[in-house]
């Protein structure tokens, strides 16, 4: 989501909450001779209201798989998410008096840093890669149909080619297919022909059929118009325009590649926030039970 | 009556006074070549060719002169057939060779003399400007281009059928032939007869050879065919021509002639036996809501009928448009129709998909026809006052009781209504009425789609397209001043109800409530339009007719910049919506901004155009609800521009035709588009966006979002 001035309210509620937290705090620490504890009352309230806050936050994963209860928009909950999120840290650290102590609540605390940073790492990168996402892949598609699109191009590509070869594959088969007989839209010499056919199937279909192979030149932006304008020269001036939508077939290719690149940046981090934090919330239950409890 | 005695290459001649040289020639087995002149038409030599000397200063045209007395005639002097070689030649410069009749038959005239003189190359240089070609008719195609001016397909029209529709366009270097004013073929008074098409010489009219596929059925003989009366009076050479287009059917009962919503290309005639027309989908439409769990409860699809669940502004039709002759009653959608009755028509015309689905009940016989048999049937001016009259008699009252504010109308009204209404018809691209002209008729809806509008800069702003049973014309005949508020356009193949100004003065005058009903329509009707006017002028036009947005209403809008492409809004809507979704986050971009694939609720819905019962239209509050009724076809879907409608299946019993009295579960579709989730406060696409990256807005506002940062916008706009 992005932080912007519609968040200013959240902004505001989050940082008067954490003053009077701190507030509240300083006087409980100083007042306290043992120093602060988990246990005392304002600890367990620091503690409760701290863990309720996560519990919100995490209810968002819920949230979303009930997209049409109508129980607040999702994105009042994202806002909560983001900023009751936070605040829960400190308040949390009030809890524990800022000490680890025991096993479990040094892991709980090692886990709630590595969400809370990785729910802002996700924070900052949802806020930036949007725009970059808009502005580097202006033919963006859902990300789902990518591999039919890709599968489109291809197609598209080999009847391109066809119509300065004959259908793609080999020889024998084409002509078996066209009756023994090769007919083509552009009339070039043989040779520039079987050239034309050799490149295409040397270079640019394994990179249209496997775009992410590591091995194909065209996937590198700067290189594909370097190699295109060599084909250029390289092939007779009927090709050129078949030349021209085959380079922008494969700039096309490169922006699914972009979208694919940026999409997994956008939604990475999930992998690493999401676990954990139901890992978090689950250690938390247990630490408040065995704490009550015992 | 005295003999004339006169010399012809030779040969002493003797033919009675008033005799031509041509049919003087021609009686004493000399062939003089000739274009313009036919036995069975008056002689005009226009075209020259059967020039021969006659002894006169100048060459004579011998179709129109008269043999004298002791006249020498030579017709293959060196001066003759030198003066008919560069006429051949000259008329050669300008036909297309070979032309469409050389092609299909080998026989164009022109081309044959050419051929017969020793003409392989003009010498004239060919004219530059092209006179081009209509392909309007459906049964005639039009060329121009091959035209010589000999005018006998105008002799044919007028003197032979008296049908007066061909004539003469232009002068010089710009002359041709014309059908009434100058109107495309398919859109004048033409009946098809056919017979200009066979006094052609050349390839200027020829047959239009669509019947390329052979409908099954028995065919059927030109003789068989003219002993009905319905096809007495069309002409035996255009059904010999189009013998494939017309075949008899022969259906047991039980079975089932054709289905709702399949398309076709043909209309039937019943000619024994009764057929039963019905309606085999649900009448119901689809409903998302909660259940009564409320704040819990999850949003479901299913389908309700009118007595279950009425929406806002649902029509309270009491019958329902099919493409036959009746209408099918609401509440129990079965009419039976018999011998002399037609249906299919709006399929095999404008071959829109089937409205209802015919089952034989008795075992029949019909004649099924494609187009080209149905539209010479339809243009033959006896045929069309018997079908007239048929309308009139069987019709006339359904379709006047089936428009709610006529329902007072008194039985002997309605007796005098008969014998004044008039049946006109209309093809695609015809105007009914501009805005501005005298208002001399209101106009009930038969067949067919018409579209009001009003010329606005930058185009005709639709007011609105009017189906089978809307009716129009009645605001200026309510006003005071008489004229006309909007132009009227048939969309494809219209037949409407005239009502001429007197008659719908008397039925005003004398039944006030109809009078004030349609005065509340009229009243209504200027008020939307109205609004819609002044919306339109406040729009930045040029950047909405760009973009395409001109006509919405509405627009779900992402901001890419916000949008992390979670689909949290694809999934929300497809769960609201039985896991149908209503939008895919695809469509155009606009700087930051995407208008998904959702409907736009368009001020000028494209989608109703051609729905075959009708059942798609626009609520008063302008947003387009489908009605009970709809057969699942999918034609709105397809006329979307931008793929707003879907297709909703549902599982539903129906008669198992193969077990009598048993049922079988058979999928049928319901057309649905966006909702907005009315039932909700705000639709569960935006609702449920995590990232405040959905919006639903007006175009206006979302033009004038652009350049205006968002964090305020989207504060101010989060409907």
């Amino acid at each position: 989501m992005r932080i912007d001035r519609t968040h200013r309210s959240w902004e505001v509620a989050t940082l008067v909450l954490a003053v009077v937290s701190t507030v509240a705090y300083i006087a409980y620490a100083v007042r306290s001779p043992a120093g602060p504890r988990g246990g005392s009352a304002l600890g367990l309230t620091f503690g409760i209201a701290g863990y309720a806050m996560m519990l919100y936050a995490g209810l968002l994963g819920a949230r979303k798989k009930v997209p049409t209860w109508r129980i607040g928009r999702a994105q009042t909950w994202m806002r909560g998410h983001i900023w009751l999120g936070s605040l829960s840290l400190l308040l949390i650290l009030f809890h524990g008096g800022f000490a680890f102590r025991g096993p479990l609540t040094a892991v709980l605390m090692i886990l709630f840093f590595i969400v809370i940073l990785s729910g802002w790492t996700g924070a900052l990168i949802q806020h930036f890669v949007p725009s970059l996402m808009t502005t580097r892949v202006p033919m963006e598609t859902i990300y789902e149909e990518i591999p039919h699109v890709r599968a489109q191009l291809c197609q598209e590509a080999d009847k391109l080619v066809a119509t300065v070869c004959g259908p793609i594959g080999s020889e024998e088969a084409a002509a078996e297919e066209f009756g023994g007989a090769v007919t083509t839209l552009v009339e070039i010499e043989q040779e520039d022909r079987a050239r034309f056919r050799d490149i295409y199937l040397r270079k640019l279909r394994p990179y249209l059929s496997d775009p992410d192979s590591e091995h194909a030149e065209l996937a590198d932006l700067n290189r594909t118009s370097e190699v295109f304008d060599s084909l250029r020269r390289l092939l007779a001036a009927p090709v050129h325009p078949v030349l021209d939508d085959l380079e922008n077939i494969c700039e096309e290719e490169q922006q699914l590649s972009r979208q694919i690149r940026v999409y997994r940046w956008l939604h990475s981090w999930l992998l690493v926030h999401v676990p954990l934090s139901i890992a978090l919330l689950v250690l938390g239950g247990l630490h408040a039970i065995m704490a009550l409890r015992y | 009556m005295s003999d004339v005695h006169l010399t012809i290459d030779g040969t002493a001649v003797t033919v009675p006074a008033g005799t031509t040289i041509f049919d003087a020639a021609r009686m004493n087995g000399i062939a003089i070549p000739t274009l313009c002149h036919q036995q069975n038409e008056t002689p005009v030599g226009v075209c020259r060719v059967c020039v021969v000397d006659a002894g006169g200063r100048v060459l004579s045209a011998a179709c129109v002169r008269p043999a004298e007395e002791k006249m020498v005639v030579s017709t293959n002097s060196e001066k003759v057939v030198r003066a008919r070689r560069t006429l051949v030649e000259l008329l050669m410069a300008d036909h297309p060779s070979p032309c469409a009749r050389q092609r299909q038959s080998n026989d164009c005239e022109l081309e044959t003399l050419a051929r017969l003189e020793g003409i392989t190359q003009a010498r004239f240089p060919r004219r530059l400007s092209p006179r081009g070609q209509d392909n309007s008719s459906l049964v005639i195609a039009v060329d121009h281009e091959a035209c010589i001016l000999c005018d006998r397909c105008i002799r044919g029209c007028d003197e032979i059928r008296h049908n007066d529709v061909l004539g003469r366009r232009g002068k010089g270097f710009m002359a041709g032939i014309a059908f009434d004013y100058n109107l495309p073929m398919g859109n004048s008074s033409c009946v098809s007869c056919g017979e200009c098409m066979v006094s052609c010489p050349t390839g200027a009219l020829t047959n239009k050879s669509i019947v390329k596929t052979v409908l099954p059925g028995e065919p059927v003989d030109v003789d068989d065919l003219q002993q009905l009366a319905y096809f007495q009076k069309v002409s035996g050479t255009f059904l010999e021509l189009n013998k494939n287009a017309v075949v008899r059917r022969h259906f047991k009962k039980g079975e089932i002639i054709c289905r709702e919503g399949e398309y076709g290309s043909t209309a039937f005639y019943i000619l024994e036996g009764q057929a039963q027309v019905f309606l085999s989908t649900p009448l119901a439409h689809v409903q998302s809501k909660g259940g009564a769990a409320g704040f819990f409860s999850r949003l479901s699809s299913r389908l309700v009928g009118r007595q279950q669940e009425r929406r806002q502004d649902e029509g309270s039709r009491a019958t329902i448009p099919i493409d036959a002759s009746v209408d099918l009653p609401y509440d129990n959608p079965i009419a039976t129709l018999g011998p002399g009755d037609l249906f299919g028509e709006m399929t095999c015309m404008n071959l829109y998909p089937r409205s209802a689905t015919v089952r034989a009940a008795t075992d029949c016989v019909m004649l099924e026809m494609l187009r080209n048999v149905l539209d010479i049937i339809q243009r033959n001016k006896t045929l069309k006052a018997q079908l007239e009259a048929n309308y009139r008699k069987r019709a006339l009252d359904d379709h006047l009781r089936s428009v709610p504010m006529f329902a007072s109308l008194t039985q002997d009204f309605i007796d005098v209504l008969r014998s004044k209404v008039e049946l006109v018809r209309y093809t695609k691209g015809d105007v009914i009425c501009r805005q501005g002209d005298i208002a001399d008729a209101f106009y009930l809806v038969r067949l067919g789609f018409v579209r009001v509008s009003e010329p606005h800069p930058g185009g005709e702003l639709v007011l609105a397209y009017l189906g089978r049973g809307s009716y129009f014309g009645e605001i200026g005949l309510l006003n005071g001043e008489g004229r006309r508020t909007a132009t009227c356009t048939a969309l494809d193949h219209v037949e409407l109800v005239r009502i001429h100004a007197e008659e719908f003065h008397q039925m005003t005058e004398q039944f006030p409530d109809v009078r004030r009903s349609l005065e509340e329509l009229a009243y209504e009707r200027q008020t939307q339009n109205r609004q819609r006017l002044a919306t339109a002028t406040s729009t930045p036009l040029d950047q909405f007719l760009t973009q395409g947005l001109m006509e919405a209403q509405s627009l779900l809008v992402l901001d890419l910049e916000r949008c992390t492409r979670c689909d949290a809004c694809v999934r929300a809507c497809a769960d609201a919506h039985d896991g149908i979704t209503r939008l895919v986050r695809e469509g155009q971009r606009f700087d930051k901004y995407l208008v998904a694939t959702s409907c736009r609720h368009c001020r000028d819905p494209l989608c109703m155009i051609g729905c075959p019962v009708g059942s798609i239209r626009r609520r008063n509050s302008l947003e387009v609800i489908i009605e009970n009724w709809c057969i699942g076809c999918g034609l709105c879907a397809k006329n979307c521009p931008y793929g707003n409608i879907n297709l909703h299946p549902f599982n539903v019993l129906e008669d198992d035709p193969a077990n009598p009295g048993r049922q079988v579960a058979v999928v049928k579709q319901k057309a649905t588009s966006c909702d907005l989730c009315t039932d909700h406060a705000e639709p569960s696409c935006v609702y449920a966006c995590p990232h405040d990256a959905a919006h639903r807005v007006e175009p206006n506002e979302f033009f004038r979002w652009i350049g205006a940062p968002l964090e305020t916008e989207a504060r101010t706009h989060s409907r």
